[in-house]
């Protein structure tokens, strides 16, 4: 399954979705913008994990993270995204504090009931960081 | 003070709390309907876009937290780039956003020059 990056899309639904509350009500948008704009968002993607890569490099890193990504949007002359971003980034870890203390929570309660502690907690770090088991688990692609 | 040392079992039915019911305490902002405008939760599929990411064959690994950003930033982008395409089609007095307009778009403005040649 040697798919090309650029052939990998974005949902046709939310990329309209999004569109259609970015511009004013009654604007309609032809397919053939609609897809020229989600065939857009995914080169956004692919140049924007590039740049956000080299930040990672700079740092000696092999992870890419949510740092490097805002560093490569200011890379990318899109500063005025980096405010929102930072933003969502607060919710987003507010909210997945939430979700390990929820489940921190219900494992002390099962723990405390059976008395079993030979269970031990989640290791944290799977949910920081996607699981790869090879670095390139695709098939070779001949570039 | 009175000291406890060590837990003592408590024989006391504890409320189990139901799964799936997510809204539990007070003051808990709703999951689901995130406040709109830059600090919703992403609507784009972190699944898809980690995909995208995946396929540069220089990135070994990234955080989930890089792909929220990721996701976010695409769905800004996305905003960003219908607006300025529709100041195009308002000059053509039109109510329907078209290709050429983004092509105008892309062709005017510095932020976009990465697109040049990458959408035929």
């Amino acid at each position: 399954m040697a798919e090309r990056p650029e052939d990998l899309n974005l949902p046709n639904a939310v990329i309209t979705r999004i569109i259609k509350e970015a511009l004013p009500d009654g604007v309609n948008i032809s397919k053939e913008a609609r897809s020229a704009i989600s065939r857009a968002a995914s080169v956004f993607v692919l140049y924007a994990t590039s740049c956000a890569n080299n930040f990672a490099m700079k740092g000696k890193r092999k992870t890419l993270n949510a740092s490097d990504v805002l560093s490569a949007m200011e890379e990318m002359e899109f500063q005025r995204f980096v405010a929102p971003l930072k933003e969502s980034l607060e919710v987003y870890r507010r909210e997945q504090k939430g979700k390990k203390e929820a489940r921190k929570d219900k494992d002390k309660k099962a723990d405390s009931e059976e008395q079993d502690k030979s269970r031990e907690e989640e290791n944290d770090d799977d949910d920081e960081r996607m699981e790869e088991e090879e670095q390139n688990d695709e098939e070779e692609v001949d570039n | 003070m009175a000291a406890v040392a060590g837990a003592v079992p408590v024989p006391v039915p504890v409320p189990v709390p139901v799964p799936g019911a997510e809204a539990a305490g007070p003051g808990e902002e709703a999951a689901g309907a995130g406040p709109p405008g830059p600090a919703r939760l992403a609507r784009l599929p972190l699944a898809r876009v980690k995909a995208l990411v995946k396929a540069d064959p220089d990135v070994s690994l990234a955080s989930q937290e890089a792909v929220f950003v990721l996701a976010r930033a695409t769905e800004l982008f996305v905003e960003t780039i219908a607006k300025d395409a529709y100041v195009y089609a308002q000059q053509g007095k039109r109510k329907t956003l078209q290709r050429k307009d983004l092509d105008n778009a892309i062709e005017a403005i510095d932020e976009f020059a990465f697109l040049e040649g990458t959408l035929d």
